[in-house]
């Protein structure tokens, strides 16, 4: 676990915000474990910046379904592979971005949010899956995916009030 | 992860000790919900006060768990942190359940007096 120190002159440490210019950068292995223990730590370390704590639930629950499925889909669960998370604070928005080198997303694009008809529903058609990207998609502002030879990049952000 | 099970009146209230319902115990909630399930026929309420963080993974297996009661026995929620209610508002799951604020006034519900 690594923070960064904002370089001085950085545009973002004048545009305000609760806490200005708060960068961090953590290295995740690939398992759910290690993902439920890094999102543990995360919260704890802004907890103590006295963000908003709607802020964090909406910011722990984008960070726990993107890093899910890189461990799920990009690295097909095989218990291995890297994950790097970097997280900052700014602009009233925290700014995410995860890169791993497991394989592309889909057709290299952002899968859509699935969404059920649960009125519809019987108790036996309930859906115990497919609200990741929902969910990802309800709680971020901005979400872009990138491929760049064998890494993949995911960038966030998440408002902190809303 | 830790859970319990505690029988009053014909309810059955299971309550999870942890503190995160998440990708990483998801499959060991459902195998221990399906066991004690087992040793009760009535309503369940699961009391989720101890939980303060509840993903996707964690929501499949609480669905998991109510579809595993079948259509004649009812699976209540009790006691869900604003973390745990933001998520199921979100995926709506807020109109499948049954939820009261509290273990005590989901036992009210069935009519079973708080312990002394």
């Amino acid at each position: 676990m690594t923070k960064l120190a904002r370089a001085p002159g950085d545009p973002s440490a004048e545009v305000g915000g609760p806490v200005i210019g708060w960068c961090y950068r953590v290295d995740i292995g690939a398992t759910r474990e290690q993902v439920s223990h890094a999102l543990v730590r995360l919260s704890r370390e802004l907890i103590g910046l006295g963000l908003e704590p709607d802020a964090l639930i909406r910011m722990e629950l984008v960070l726990a379904e993107v890093l899910n499925n890189i461990v799920e889909h990009a690295y097909g669960d095989a218990g291995q592979g890297d994950i790097a998370l970097e997280a900052a604070v700014h602009s009233n928005t925290i700014w995410c971005q995860l890169i791993d080198f497991g394989r592309p997303m889909p057709e290299g694009k952002l899968p859509p949010a699935r969404r059920y008809d649960l009125d519809a529903m019987e108790v036996s058609d309930l859906p115990e899956g497919g609200f990741g990207w929902g969910l990802i998609r309800d709680l971020t502002s901005s979400l872009t995916y990138d491929r760049n030879g064998q890494e993949n990049r995911l960038s966030l952000s998440i408002d902190l009030d809303c | 992860m830790q859970m319990t099970c505690e029988t009053r009146g014909p309810v059955c209230i299971m309550r999870v000790e942890s503190d995160r319902i998440d990708a990483a115990i998801a499959i060991q909630f459902k195998d221990m919900f399906r066991d004690m399930a087992a040793t009760a026929p009535g309503p369940v309420v699961l009391d989720l006060a101890q939980v303060t963080f509840l993903d996707s993974s964690g929501l499949g297996a609480v669905v998991a768990a109510r579809k595993l009661l079948g259509a004649e026995r009812t699976l209540e929620l009790a006691g869900l942190s604003p973390a745990v209610e933001k998520v199921m508002q979100l995926t709506r799951m807020n109109t499948i359940f049954l939820i009261h604020a509290t273990r005590d006034a989901a036992l009210a519900a069935h009519g079973v007096a708080p312990a002394a």
